[in-house]
């Protein structure tokens, strides 16, 4: 289960104009929780207008940065990474959980290799914890960064970037693709694509000594570098992958006001959604919602049937269900209308739920 | 930059997902079943061969089980951590369940599961002393190399490391079970070692799940899946009969 914590805000830093970066410090002792390894995230939750949200954002400093420092990019209609570019204020407290996330390799002081990685936009933040990181603890490794940006204007940690070439100089190198901002070398606009990939592994990279790639960015441009990865020869193993797409779940709507109170009968109707299709069952209040689908033959997702895995995952939309134990879901996917299935029990005459959603 | 795929066109194109919080329900129910099944497997195979140490002729037998239970619970732990992240409790779910629990040895349940759990069918047979447990183990070992090949390129990547991890362990344990069963035919006692490799192949080879799988398609789309179940039992019927030959037994 996951338990969050009280960080204050020590410091906020505009390093573009839609997007800050936040130096955190964990408060009542959870200074432990947050010993992170390079690449990982850290998900935030907050209430706007009675309703929590949660987002995850990449945490951009190196191990030995000595800080907790995380990149919020504002995104268009989002409502988090709004509220962190315009209102949040230095000895804020924000709550977020203990970094999670497998973006990373292992390090080893002995090695000596050469590490690729690429970044779109905002997908810097992450990759940036690696790099800094790597390049501290690894110092026979080279770096190479290939960095996506729209502009000039765009770029975040530009000057960051520009200082770690001088430190680690021959260690690391970065090359700017910007989609619109024509550059002195026309490989060097456009887009991230493969065959881009393909033009920079010509003669600006050297494709054949890569040990390891990272990707962050958005899904057309990780599709592209991956099929160019592998096309030179790197295998799914030396790959690594972060997505976090602009697609991260929107703002649920409220949990459906149950629309009929419980009555004494003891049928019900039930509406199942799944795989797009739509079933009108007529069941017993004594089956639960899992077992309803089941019987009429629709494949619903279980594997437990005891409450703890969370398989069986759906969303109530009209009506209410009685879930008998619940070790899976927080309070917080309750309140939108999760149900365990398998536990769910039906209250109402008539309940639609959903496992699409 | 166009941002405008859906996650689901990015992981029909072979996209890979690294974290749970960009998952769509359908992929998330359906990797979720992808990973019970596999835990349940694990758990219930250890518990298994778990009854089983004490019945090895030699403590080298011995040894050798007791190693095979030890690193089937720690690939079971390996996955279910992965399915702690999408909330499940971990701790809960390897003692929510018997899973020593089996059905009579002639239970005629071909490919279907129990009420209560997602191991694969063939997890539901119990094992038959030593000898049995060994071709068992043999069959079923050769069999998870298979899959683990196919999983190992699955969409979500934490678990596709944890089965490449996981990969060369399974592998091994079969290669035990391989030398333990040329132990056994060297001491004679062909006829009843016969008899287990006769009453294990059919269940295993259905452990690959039926030919026309109706989820087959959705679950390539999302990258859960690369090859049918049908390729993969082939290859399995291949490998595992060429393994037989070399032991002088016949395949089932």
């Amino acid at each position: 289960m996951s338990r969050f914590h009280d960080l204050s805000v020590t410091d906020i830093n505009k390093t573009i104009r839609d997007a800050v970066v936040v130096t955190l410090k964990p408060t009542n002792g959870a200074l432990g929780e947050f010993d992170f390894t390079q690449g990982q995230y850290l998900t935030f939750r907050r209430d706007f207008d009675g309703q929590e949200l949660r987002r995850s954002y990449s945490i951009c400093a190196g191990k030995d940065d000595g800080i907790l420092q995380v990149g919020i990019k504002r995104v268009d209609g989002g409502a988090f990474s709004t509220w962190a570019n315009e209102d949040l204020a230095v000895g804020d407290t924000v709550q977020a959980m203990p970094p999670m996330g497998s973006f990373h390799t292992p390090l080893d002081p002995g090695a000596d290799k050469q590490y690729l990685g690429f970044a779109g936009g905002s997908g810097i933040t992450p990759v940036l914890s690696i790099l800094k990181t790597t390049l501290a603890r690894e110092p026979n490794s080279t770096f190479t960064l290939v960095y996506a940006n729209k502009a000039v204007s765009t770029i975040m940690f530009r000057e960051e970037l520009e200082d770690l070439k001088n430190s680690y100089m021959g260690r690391f190198n970065v090359i700017h693709i910007l989609e619109s901002d024509a550059q002195e070398i026309d490989l060097f606009t456009g887009l991230v694509s493969q065959e881009k990939c393909a033009e920079l592994f010509k003669g600006w990279i050297d494709i054949d000594h890569v040990d390891t790639a990272f990707i962050c960015g958005p899904e057309p441009m990780m599709l592209g570098i991956a099929a160019a990865l592998r096309e030179h020869g790197l295998t799914d193993a030396q790959i690594k992958f972060e997505l976090f797409a602009s697609a991260q779940p929107g703002r649920a709507s409220t949990k459906a006001a149950s629309g009929k109170a419980a009555s004494s009968a003891r049928e019900t109707t039930a509406v199942i959604t799944l795989d797009g299709a739509t079933q009108t069952i007529t069941t017993s209040k004594d089956v639960s919602v899992l077992d309803a689908a089941l019987q009429n033959a629709m494949d619903a997702p279980f594997a437990c049937k005891a409450g703890v895995c969370s398989t069986c995952r759906c969303r109530v939309i009209e009506g209410e269900v009685e879930m008998a134990s619940n070790h899976a879901l927080e309070d917080y996917e309750v309140e939108k209308g999760y149900v365990l299935s398998c536990q769910s029990f039906p209250v109402t005459d008539k309940v639609v739920v959903d496992y699409d959603q | 930059m166009t941002e405008d795929m859906s996650i689901e066109s990015y992981l029909a194109a072979g996209g890979i997902l690294s974290n749970p919080t960009n998952v769509p329900p359908r992929y998330r129910a359906e990797l979720m079943k992808l990973m019970a099944t596999f835990v349940d497997s694990e758990l219930a195979g250890a518990a298994g061969f778990a009854d089983i140490i004490n019945a090895g002729p030699g403590i080298k037998e011995r040894i050798a089980a007791a190693r095979i239970v030890l690193e089937k619970t720690d690939n079971a732990d390996k996955v279910l951590s992965i399915m702690g992240d999408f909330g499940a409790d971990t701790a809960r779910y390897a003692s929510h369940h018997p899973w020593t629990a089996r059905l009579d040895r002639n239970a005629g349940i071909a490919t279907s599961r129990s009420e209560h759990d997602m191991r694969l069918a063939v997890f539901n047979y119990p094992l038959n002393g030593w000898a049995d447990a060994v071709v068992m183990n043999l069959l079923m070992g050769r069999a998870v190399a298979v899959q683990m090949a196919d999983f190992s390129m699955v969409s979500y990547q934490p678990l596709a490391e944890a089965f490449r991890a996981i990969a060369p362990v399974e592998s091994h344990h079969a290669d035990l079970a391989e030398e333990g069963l040329q132990r056994l035919l060297e001491g004679g006692d062909k006829p009843s070692i016969q008899a287990s490799v006769d009453y294990w192949w059919p269940r295993v080879a259905a452990s690959f799940g039926s030919a026309g799988s109706t989820r087959a398609d959705a679950l390539k789309a999302m990258g859960l899946r690369k090859s049918t179940n049908a390729a993969l039992q082939t290859r399995w019927l291949g490998e595992a009969g060429a393994v037989l030959e070399g032991l002088g037994l016949k395949a089932g």
